[in-house]
């Protein structure tokens, strides 16, 4: 449960972030808009790339806990 | 030698995954766009005067033609050629135009679309390009704007569509879009799973159904957060109270309640039941949601509203090459990061079921 209230906070911190820089920044707009708003579709997959990898990071810490329950029993 | 085989060795679909989205991900950022039209000025004019039209295009080679046509669509036959062309480079050209004292609507703005005839380029258009203030209404003689050409030059080379306002995002369709039929199939895999847990209480069937599930809850955000970022720089917001984005919304935290329902119960029997019956319910609710009530309002998302998404030139079979395998390598990943957490749910179990008997 510890480890979900974790990953909603990242997200939101990650979130908010974003929000919050591009919407400060109009030099990172107009960079994200320039020739053919290429790199909006380079964000995209970097947080598709990013959002796999949180999501295998929470399989791993659960998958961790688990053996060192399996360690403590022995 | 055959432990150290055995240790690295992936079953085949896994392998298929990471290639398909390779494909994916260099295809469809390396294959360039249509030429297009960026912009114009003036967007005005008026009956009667002569025009100079600068013209911004994009992936456009403007220079390796000595004159090239262009012409003001005013409707379906009527159109006004230009009457010379100056290239200063390869994306930037002017036009000039005469536009006739009077033109054969009786609009007061007369929109015309903006079509470039290019022998190298192959022909295209930029739809409501200039507003035509129209001085004198009233119709003339057919003949005097019938001057769209007979035939258009065709570009054959393979390369995607160019839209107005989604221009290179137009490759987002691969990534965005891809996830959401990925998230689907998930979701019915899961179903299929929850619905064979509930006849043969086999909790190996519970833990695929969940997993699954798991999976597709992250598609469906991960969707939503690229759908997010596609939107600002297409729609120029993040969020708008548009149906099928509010419905979507709608359908994940339906799935987030989900997760809540199985980390609140503790007894494993009664959670598998009560999160196997949830899931159906969850599943037939996500249907209309998703499917059926954004079709039936007027929405700024394709797909939805007379807004076709699958047909027409949105989804050409350039982009079609790149659509469907993304669709099946998200899917083979999805499997992937699903037989992961399976695995991990039939140790859990087994660690559970060892304490129940030993305690």
């Amino acid at each position: 449960m510890k480890q979900m209230y974790k990953i909603c906070i990242a997200f939101i911190l990650i979130f908010t972030l974003n929000i919050q820089s591009l919407q400060a920044q109009t030099n990172t707009m107009d960079f994200l808009r320039s020739t053919g708003k290429i790199y909006t579709v380079i964000v995209v997959i970097v947080v598709l790339f990013i959002g796999i990898v949180v999501f295998l990071k929470s399989i791993d810490n659960k998958l961790t806990k688990l053996e060192n329950l399996i360690k403590n029993e022995q | 030698m055959a432990s150290l085989k055995s240790k690295y060795q992936l079953a085949w679909w896994k392998w298929l995954g990471v290639i398909i989205m390779l494909y994916v991900i260099i295809g469809g950022l390396a294959i360039p766009l249509n030429p297009g039209i960026l912009s114009i000025t003036p967007q005005n004019s008026r009956t009667g005067d002569t025009v100079l039209i600068s013209v911004t295009g994009y992936n456009t080679n403007f220079l390796s033609e000595k004159k090239i046509d262009a012409y003001l669509k005013v409707d379906q036959y009527y159109g006004i050629k230009s009457l010379y062309s100056d290239a200063l480079s390869d994306n930037s050209i002017h036009f000039a135009f005469a536009i006739p004292q009077q033109l054969p609507t009786n609009q007061k703005q007369v929109p015309a679309s903006l079509i470039i005839n290019s022998a190298v380029d192959g022909a295209f258009v930029l739809p409501e390009g200039l507003f035509i203030e129209n001085k004198d209404i009233g119709r003339i003689s057919d003949n005097e704007l019938r001057q769209l050409p007979e035939k258009y030059f065709t570009n054959n080379a393979f390369r995607f569509p160019y839209r107005n306002i989604l221009h290179e995002t137009i490759r987002n369709t691969f990534f965005h879009v891809a996830l959401w039929f990925a998230m689907f199939i998930l979701l019915i895999f899961s179903v299929v799973y929850s619905v064979r847990f509930l006849i043969t209480k086999d909790f190996d069937y519970d833990h695929k159904s969940s997993s699954y599930t798991k999976v597709a809850i992250l598609y469906g955000i991960l969707g939503i957060i690229t759908g997010m970022i596609w939107a600002k720089f297409t729609w120029n917001t993040f969020w708008t109270n548009d149906v099928k984005l509010n419905m979507t919304a709608i359908s994940i935290l339906i799935y987030l309640a989900y997760l809540l329902l199985r980390t609140s119960i503790n007894d494993e029997d009664k959670k598998a039941n009560v999160s196997a019956v949830y899931n159906i319910f969850a599943f037939v609710a996500l249907i209309p949601l998703v499917f059926v009530i954004p079709r039936m309002a007027d929405s700024l998302h394709p797909g939805n509203g007379g807004n076709p998404a699958l047909g027409g030139e949105d989804l050409d079979n350039t982009l079609r090459l790149f659509f469907y395998p993304s669709i099946i390598g998200l899917t083979l990943l999805g499997f992937w990061m699903t037989e992961i957490l399976v695995r991990f749910q039939r140790l859990k179990h087994k660690i559970y079921l060892y304490h129940e008997t030993n305690v």
